[in-house]
C-alpha cells in the first residue's frame, strides 16, 4: 500500500472495546462525531481526514438497539468510502442477525444475507467478525472475510481458572457440538452432547444428555447466550446427571431479556463471556458473570490485516 | 405481472389501511417483531410467489427500526420469489443532506437551516423585538439583576421544558423575551452541548476548514435497491435530486394538489392570502403555489454573512444593517445574538428579510418537512411583526420531533395544514381539532399503487391529485 497510515475508529457508545484494541496496538482511536435527532436519524463528522488510509471501524453490537447501530456502521462505512480511504475494514465482532441465516419458514427474510450485502454496499472492503454462528455466512459476502476463534482466549481462561484436567466440555445443543469437540480435543477432556426438542425460539422443551459427567466440573461451551434459559436448563440436567459443578463459556453474552434474572436464578456456578458484546453494566448486577478479553486477538488481526501478514496463526493461538 | 399484494410496515398501520381501503383490498398478513436481543424478525404470512407486491412504510417513529423493517421486508419478499417489489416510503427517511451534525433537539434541514443554530431561536426572535422596539413589549424593563438572580425562571422560558410550561401562550413567550434581553445569562444556559458543538463547527468553517458532514442518501438508495426493491414511490423528496440517487425507477408525488385543494376550501377568502416561504430553498415549492393559484408570494431570506467585524457591537449593527437604509422594500433585520460582545467567537451577522407586502394579509407558510420546527415558527413571528392578520403554516412532512410541538402551540402560527405521510394523532390531540387540518394523502398512494400495478401513467396526479 502506498499510504501506510492505519486509523481506528469507534462510535461514542461501547467504545471499550474499541479503546482496548487502540491501546494493544498503540494507536489512537480517531475522533468520530455520531450525532442523533430524536427521530433516530444519524449524521456523522470525521475529525480528520482519511484520505488514502486503512481505516478500521469498530462496532459493538449489543442487545436492544441493534438496528440503530447497523445503520450507523454502515453510514460511517460508507462516509470513510466517500472521504476517499483507501481500505475500511468492519470489525465486528458479534454479526448482527447472524441466526437469520436461512430460510427456515417459507417466506422467512434471510437477514444475514441482507447484511452482507448491506456492508458491501456500504463501501466494506474487509469483514473481521468472531465466531460466527455459521461459519457459512462468510459465504454471504462478495468481500473477504475473517471469522476469528475465540477459542484460543476461552483455553487460556479454562487453563488459567478451571481445575480443567476433572472437566468436561458440554455442547449445549446438537448444533455447537462440533465448536465444542474441537476444544474439547484442544484440552484432551471428555466431552458430552445435551440435545433439545426446541418449541419455539428462546423456549426449551426437553433434553436429554448424552455422555458420562459423573464427578465432573462442566463447562458448557456455546457461541451465544441470549435469554440465557438453555444454559440454566443444560446446568439443571448436567447436574442431575452427577455433574460437580457447572460453567458456562459463551463467546457472545448478550444477554437479553431476562438474562440476569436467568442466571442469577440458575445452578450455574460462573458464566463466562467474551467481551465482543458489550455488557459491563450487567456485571454490577451479576456476581455469577466473568469476561474474557479479546481485544488482544482482534489487535493482532488488525495489525496482520494492515501489514498484509497471515491471520490464520491466530485461529489456534492466543497472541501475547 | 401477478396479482397486487400489499404490505404494511409498523410505522403507520392507519394510512396503509386507508391506501388499502381506497384499492379495496386487504393488506396481506405480516408480522413485525424483535427478538428479545433487539434484532428485528419478520415474518410473511402469505404467499407472494410471482405477486407485485407493494411495502408501504413511512420513515417515522425510530427511524432506524423501520427502516431496518422495511430492508428486510423487501429482502424477504425478493427470497420468495415475488415478481416485483416496490417501497412505498410516503416519508422518505434520510432525505435531509445537512451539512452540519444533528444535535439531540432534532435534525437540520439542507443549507438553509445549515446557517443556523438550533439554539438560535429564541435570541433571534426576541432581539428582533428588542432591537426594533426596545423594551416595549418586555414586561422585565426594570432592573436586570431581579431577572438575572432568578435562575430558575430563565430556565423555564426555554420553550423546550415539556408541557408543564405551555399553560399560557403570551406567558412563555414574553419569558423568553425577558429571558434573552440579558444575553450573558442566554448564553450561559443556553451553551449546552449542542452549541458548544455546532459552534466550533461554524468555527471552524469561518476559519477555511470545512468539516464535513456524511451524507447518507445515497447510501439509503443504494440499501434499498440492495434489499431487492425494484421501484420507489414517495411523496414531495426533500430534495428532487435524490431521485437520482437511486438506479431504480422512483416516482416522486406531489402534494402540491392537495395542498391546493386545502387553501381554496379550507381557507377562507383565500384570493387575499400570500404565499411565504421561510426560506430560499423553497422558493420553487412555494412559488409554484402561488402560480397555480394566483396568489401573491413572499419570502423569507435569511443571510449569514462571514464578515469580520472589528468595531464596537454598535458598528456592527450599521453594517449588518446596510439593508434598513432603503425604506421602500419591506425588508426587516432581524440580528441574532451572534453579534452580541459576549459571544466573541462569532463572528456573523445574520439578517433575515422579508421579500415582499403582507400587511393585514392573510399568510400561508408553505414547506415540504417541519422537523424541529424554529424555520416556520420563526418566520410566523417575523410575519406577525409585519402585520399579517393571520399565519397559516401548510407542510407536507410534520415530524415534529422533540419539543416541535410546543413551539408551534406558543408561536404565532394560527392553523396548521398537514398532511398524514407521518402519523398525526399526537399533534391533533397536543394542539387541538381547530388548529390542526390534517391533509389526507391516502387516495393520491392507491391512484399511483393502482397506476403502477397497471402500467399506466401516473404524471396525471403531479397536476391534479387525486
Amino acid at each position: 500500500m502506498a499510504s501506510n497510515s492505519i486509523k481506528l475508529l469507534a462510535p461514542d457508545v461501547h467504545r471499550n472495546l474499541a479503546e482496548l484494541v487502540a491501546k494493544r496496538l498503540g494507536l489512537r482511536l480517531t475522533d468520530a462525531d455520531l450525532k442523533r435527532d430524536p427521530t433516530g436519524e444519524v449524521s456523522f463528522s470525521i475529525g480528520e481526514s482519511v484520505r488514502d488510509q486503512d481505516i478500521y471501524i469498530i462496532m459493538q453490537i449489543g442487545s436492544g438497539v441493534v438496528n440503530d447501530r447497523v445503520l450507523e456502521l454502515l453510514i460511517m462505512i460508507n462516509a470513510c468510502k466517500t472521504a476517499s480511504a483507501r481500505r475500511i475494514t468492519a470489525v465486528i465482532p458479534n454479526f448482527p442477525y447472524a441466526r437469520q441465516d436461512r430460510k427456515d419458514k417459507s417466506r422467512a427474510p434471510i437477514t444475514a444475507k441482507l447484511m452482507a450485502d448491506m456492508l458491501t454496499t456500504s463501501g466494506c472492503d474487509h469483514v473481521i467478525t468472531m465466531d460466527l454462528h455459521a461459519s457459512q455466512i462468510q459465504g454471504f459476502f462478495d468481500i473477504p472475510v475473517d471469522n476469528l476463534y475465540a477459542e484460543p482466549s476461552v483455553v487460556r481462561y479454562i487453563k488459567e481458572n478451571v481445575s480443567w484436567k476433572e472437566a468436561a466440555i458440554i455442547s449445549p445443543d446438537a448444533g455447537g457440538a462440533k465448536r465444542a469437540a474441537t476444544l474439547a480435543d484442544r484440552l484432551d477432556l471428555n466431552f458430552a452432547l445435551i440435545h433439545k426438542e426446541r418449541a419455539r425460539a428462546n423456549e426449551v422443551s426437553r433434553m436429554v444428555l448424552v455422555g458420562d459427567v459423573t464427578d465432573k466440573i462442566c463447562i458448557i461451551v456455546d457461541d451465544m447466550a441470549d435469554t440465557c434459559g438453555t444454559l440454566g436448563k443444560a446446568a439443571e440436567v448436567l447436574l442431575d446427571h452427577g455433574a460437580k459443578s457447572v460453567i458456562a463459556i459463551v463467546t457472545h453474552g448478550v444477554l437479553s431479556g431476562r438474562a440476569i434474572e436467568n442466571i442469577n436464578n440458575s445452578k450455574l456456578d460462573r458464566v463466562v463471556c467474551t467481551n465482543t458484546v458489550p455488557f459491563e453494566e450487567k456485571m454490577k448486577s451479576c456476581s455469577k458473570l466473568d469476561v474474557v478479553d479479546v481485544s488482544s486477538v482482534l489487535a493482532e488481526s488488525i495489525r496482520r490485516l494492515h501489514n498484509g501478514e497471515s491471520i490464520s496463526y491466530l485461529f489456534k493461538h492466543y497472541p501475547l | 405481472m401477478g396479482e397486487i399484494v400489499i404490505f404494511g410496515g409498523d410505522s403507520h398501520p392507519e394510512l396503509v389501511k386507508m391506501i388499502c381501503d381506497n384499492l379495496a383490498i386487504h393488506s396481506s398478513k405480516v408480522q413485525m417483531g424483535k427478538f428479545s436481543n433487539g434484532e428485528t424478525s419478520v415474518s410473511v404470512r402469505e404467499s407472494v410467489r410471482e405477486k407485485d407486491v407493494y411495502v408501504i412504510q413511512s420513515g417515522c417513529g425510530h427511524v432506524n427500526d423501520t427502516f431496518m423493517e422495511l430492508l428486510i421486508l423487501i429482502s424477504a419478499c425478493k427470497t420468495a420469489s415475488a415478481s416485483r417489489v416496490t417501497a412505498v416510503m410516503p416519508y422518505f427517511c434520510y432525505s435531509r443532506q445537512p451539512d452540519i451534525p444533528y444535535t439531540n433537539k432534532g435534525a437540520p434541514l439542507i443549507s438553509r437551516t445549515s446557517e443556523e443554530r438550533s439554539d438560535e431561536f429564541n435570541k433571534s426572535l426576541s432581539t428582533g423585538l428588542t432591537t426594533r422596539k426596545p423594551g416595549a413589549e418586555s414586561p422585565f424593563e426594570g432592573p436586570e439583576s431581579s431577572i438575572r438572580s432568578d435562575g430558575g425562571r430563565s430556565e423555564d422560558s426555554k420553550p423546550s421544558s415539556s408541557s408543564s410550561n405551555s399553560t399560557s401562550n403570551s406567558d412563555g413567550i414574553k419569558k423568553s423575551v425577558s429571558f434573552s434581553r440579558i444575553p450573558v445569562i442566554a448564553d450561559g444556559k443556553d451553551a449546552g452541548s449542542t452549541k458548544a458543538d455546532a459552534g466550533e463547527l461554524f468555527n471552524a468553517q469561518n476559519a477555511g476548514y470545512k468539516l464535513w458532514v456524511a451524507q447518507a442518501g445515497t447510501l439509503i438508495a443504494n440499501l434499498l435497491t440492495t434489499a431487492g426493491a425494484d421501484h420507489v414511490i414517495t411523496m414531495d423528496l426533500h430534495d428532487p435530486q435524490f431521485q437520482g440517487f437511486f438506479d431504480i425507477s422512483v416516482d416522486n408525488l406531489y402534494c402540491k394538489p392537495l395542498a391546493q385543494k386545502h387553501i381554496q376550501f379550507g381557507i377562507p377568502n383565500y384570493k387575499e392570502a400570500v404565499i411565504v416561504s421561510p426560506d430560499a430553498g423553497g422558493a420553487k415549492r412555494a412559488t409554484s403555489i402561488a402560480d397555480a393559484l394566483k396568489l401573491s408570494f413572499a419570502l423569507i431570506h435569511k443571510e449569514r454573512r462571514s464578515q469580520l467585524l472589528k468595531g464596537p457591537p454598535g458598528a456592527t449593527l450599521s453594517s449588518g444593517g446596510t439593508f434598513s437604509t432603503n425604506p421602500k422594500p419591506l425588508v426587516s433585520h432581524l440580528h441574532s445574538a451572534d453579534m452580541h460582545p459576549s459571544n466573541s467567537a462569532s463572528k456573523y451577522v445574520q439578517t433575515t428579510m422579508l421579500v415582499g407586502d403582507v400587511r393585514n394579509k392573510v399568510c400561508i407558510i408553505v414547506d415540504d418537512l417541519v422537523d424541529t420546527s424554529y424555520t416556520i415558527t420563526r418566520a410566523a413571528k417575523l410575519l406577525k411583526d409585519q402585520g399579517a392578520s393571520k399565519v397559516y403554516a401548510l407542510i407536507t412532512h410534520g415530524i415534529f420531533s422533540g419539543d416541535a410541538l410546543s413551539r408551534i402551540r406558543q408561536s404565532a402560527i394560527d392553523k396548521l395544514i398537514v398532511s398524514n405521510t407521518v402519523p398525526q394523532h399526537e399533534t391533533v390531540a397536543y394542539l387541538g381539532k381547530d388548529k390542526v387540518d390534517v391533509m389526507d394523502v391516502s387516495r393520491i398512494f392507491a391512484e399511483a399503487i393502482r397506476r403502477v400495478h397497471n402500467g399506466e401513467s401516473i404524471s396525471m396526479l403531479f397536476e391534479h391529485g387525486w
